[in-house]
């Protein structure tokens, strides 16, 4: 029988992709200090399942949790082959041609205090909007890396996240579980899941005959949501009808030499029915089509993704390459904590990787769950409720956010683009903010919260970038000096362009040097 | 930019090496490499600091010779005012290069000390290497070697996390403030937390000596300071 004043103490986790061992290390680095009586993570991963593998973009968010869990930046770039990624480059969204923009990692110059959305409208013809406010789209142009080799660890020049090799990640961060947290890992199958009389979940019974007792559990499953899903039988909100694709073929594409040059960005190039992705790392490319089902065919879907593969490495090897089909199921649980079990990373909803939400989502969740971690049973429900709250509704605005990507298009090439653009999919939310948009710049009243995941600058790049225009009415409130201060912002960023061309090096050039001698901590 | 060419009797049979120290000899630097086995002669007269290579980010020590780039403070008509001048200046314009595995002589032709009328001659009429040239290859294998020491004394120094950045504001005669960055020094406060177990490391490597000629080194900055307010003022 639980007791409502037990303390907290043993967290299990099921599943050990990058969502387990990711959650495990924030919460075992936050409690290095404290005696393994009192608190203790097992991770129970299967030895027959492999990590889906997907998410092979982050956030810059990562560089604070790497920080804070307590690893070596140079040790993760060499073990993960990590490369720096800088934000993402958009190609053809809007009219399916070769047009392009950018989402960059860098908020607008002079975001603090000054609107730049509002003064570019007078330049739109001659400049795109992340080019005039930020330096990091021409930094992505020339494949430049974020920093040098002199900078510290994990301190930026320009604002980077990262693209990775999952599978080297997650053993990477089970070394590190193991070795330097103490985190117990059981290598089993879960035979079977045991109640308290309350509901809660008392123990898992594993196929080798072993029980593992905990106070709180942590779905880590992936697509099989073994606790929250199938246990809980927590509903998936499923999002499709909004965001339509449910299927990715992903394949490995070598480079042509051993010198290419690693992209900046990840690079994500529309098709007639979904897009693909294409992401830098030191040694290879990971290429995969994101598409809806519903508007073509997996034949016609393969064919696109080898024909994109084919412009960099010649029709028959892209003929040739192995390409592996993923199911996704666009949505998440209703509710995300329930009881002593808390779902993060796919188990707790999964949607289209656009705009990489899938590691920071594992991040902010097991981040608040360590920040806030409850002390016992009782305050579990109240921080349960908290958590729900917070993560609901941030799937929703990413779920708005992905949208905005789809509703501006020209295109009318084919059904997909169409649909996209039926006011029935999309979130009244959203079109309520693009109505606003058309005579006000998007800005800090757009979002609700603090730690929203895409801050109105977000809004800007994309709306802007695709296309989109304020005609600011007449009406408006003229902040005193706003069109000196955007001038010279507009002069700033131009300034830095200069100075950072001169001195960054590229990416290939950078990650070879770590290679060599490692970043300085210093 | 350097030319570094293999010293050799033929090629190089008629260079002399000018030895003054001057600005026209490319002796105005803000700071110049320090070995560890000379910390304790260059306490003596120089602050030692940390600085990155910016081509590698590898730490290395240096001697403060000014407060800003191109500045030499201990330059003056008559030469070098101090009682001792660090080895990497003394070696100018000889390196350590390598043949393979082998440690050889380079010299760069492009150093305005290397010409055919005045300073010391590096060969005699026989071919043979002079005096002078005997020295300069002695001195470098010695800093072949003291440079890998010098090497593994600042892994220490990372390792223990005893480096830490530098940022240091000076006031002038001028009225003007100055600011000295890119240098990095010892943190004492972790100094003095190191354990029996780390300081008995160090001392075993040697290193416990060039650490505190470090830590006392800084009292120099005082010098650099009063010599440089001496100038702003004539």
């Amino acid at each position: 029988m639980a007791k409502m004043n037990a303390n907290v103490k043993q967290v299990v986790i099921a599943g050990g992709g990058t969502a387990g061992w990711l959650s495990a290390a924030i919460l075992a680095a936050d409690r290095a200090a404290v005696a393994s009586a009192d608190f203790h993570i097992t991770l129970v991963e299967s030895p027959d399942i492999a990590p889906i593998g997907v998410g092979e973009g982050t956030w810059p968010s990562m560089r604070a949790t790497l920080k804070r869990i307590g690893v070596s930046e140079t040790d993760f770039i060499r073990e993960c082959s990590a490369s720096f990624k800088q934000g993402s480059k958009f190609v053809g969204w809007t009219h399916g041609q070769s047009e392009t923009y950018y989402h960059p990692f860098s908020l607008p110059q002079g975001y603090d205090e000054v609107n730049l959305a509002a003064a570019w409208q007078a330049f739109s013809e001659q400049v795109s909007f992340a080019d005039a406010v930020s330096a990091q789209s021409t930094l992505c142009e020339h494949g430049l890396a974020p920093k040098q080799i002199a900078t510290p660890e994990y301190v930026p020049v320009a604002n980077y996240g990262y693209h990775l090799d999952s599978a080297k990640f997650c053993n990477f961060l089970q070394k590190h579980c193991v070795e330097k947290l103490g985190v117990t890992h059981v290598l089993a199958n879960i035979a079977g899941i045991n109640s308290q009389a309350n509901g809660d979940i008392a123990s898992l019974s594993l196929q080798t005959g072993d029980r593992i007792d905990g106070d709180l559990f942590i779905d880590c499953t992936g697509f099989t949501s073994l606790l929250l899903g199938q246990h809980y039988q927590i509903p998936l909100v499923s999002q499709q009808d909004i965001l339509f694709n449910d299927t990715a073929l992903a394949a490995q594409v070598p480079y042509g030499r051993v010198d290419a040059p690693i992209a900046s960005a990840t690079l994500a190039t529309a098709q007639t029915a979904g897009w693909i992705w294409d992401i830098g790392l030191p040694h290879r490319r990971g290429v995969g089509y994101v598409y809806s089902s519903a508007h073509t065919t997996r034949e016609k879907a393969e064919q696109q993704l080898r024909d994109y593969i084919a412009i960099g490495l010649g029709a028959q090897h892209a003929g040739t390459l192995a390409v592996r089909e993923l199911t996704i199921n666009p949505g998440y649980r209703q509710k995300l904590w329930h009881k002593n079990c808390v779902g993060i990373g796919i188990a707790a909803g999964f949607i289209e990787p656009l705009e990489a939400s899938a590691l920071v989502l594992v991040e902010l969740s097991a981040t608040m769950l360590s920040d806030q971690f409850p002390v016992d049973r009782e305050a579990m429900n109240i921080l349960a409720k908290r958590f729900n709250d917070k993560f609901l509704t941030q799937w929703q605005r990413i779920v708005e956010f992905l949208k905005l990507h789809y509703i501006l298009t020209q295109r009318s090439d084919s059904d997909y683009w169409r649909d996209h653009c039926a006011q029935g999919t999309i979130p009244e939310r959203l079109q309520e903010l693009v109505i606003l948009w058309r005579h006000q710049c998007p800005w800090h009243h757009d979002g609700r919260f603090i730690d929203d995941m895409f801050p109105p600058a977000s809004f800007q790049y994309v709306y802007y970038g695709m296309g989109g225009k304020t005609q600011l009415a007449a009406n408006r409130s003229q902040p005193k000096g706003g069109v000196d201060k955007a001038m010279a912002e507009f002069q700033n960023n131009r300034r830095k362009i200069e100075q950072l061309l001169g001195s960054l090096p590229n990416n290939r050039e950078l990650i070879d040097k770590i290679m060599q001698y490692g970043l300085p901590k210093i | 930019m350097q030319n570094h060419a293999v010293l050799n009797p033929v090629d190089h049979k008629d260079i002399k090496i000018v030895t003054q120290r001057s600005e026209r000899y490319g002796d105005c630097v803000i700071a110049t490499l320090a070995f560890a086995f000379e910390f304790r002669n260059i306490q003596s007269d120089y602050p030692i600091l940390f600085q990155k290579d910016s081509n590698t980010g590898k730490f290395f020590p240096v001697a403060l010779l000014g407060l800003k780039a191109k500045e030499n403070l201990f330059l003056n008509d008559q030469g070098w005012d101090a009682s001792y001048i660090p080895a990497s200046i003394l070696r100018q314009p000889f390196m350590v290069g390598f043949q393979g595995e082998k440690p050889i002589v380079t010299i760069d032709m492009d150093s305005p000390r290397v010409n055919k009328i005045e300073g010391e001659a590096l060969f005699d009429e026989m071919g043979e290497g002079t005096d002078f040239l005997k020295n300069v290859t002695s001195m470098l294998n010695e800093l072949h070697g003291a440079y890998q020491d010098t090497e593994v004394f600042i892994d220490q120094l990372l390792e223990l996390e005893l480096l830490e950045s530098l940022a240091l504001k000076l006031m002038l005669a001028d009225g003007l403030e100055h600011e000295l960055t890119g240098f990095y020094t010892i943190n004492e406060d972790k100094l003095g937390e190191l354990s029996a177990d780390a300081l008995g490391k160090l001392h075993n490597q040697n290193f416990l000596q060039p650490l505190f000629m470090t830590v006392a080194s800084l009292s120099r900055l005082a010098n650099l300071v009063d010599r440089k307010n001496k100038r702003l003022v004539c």
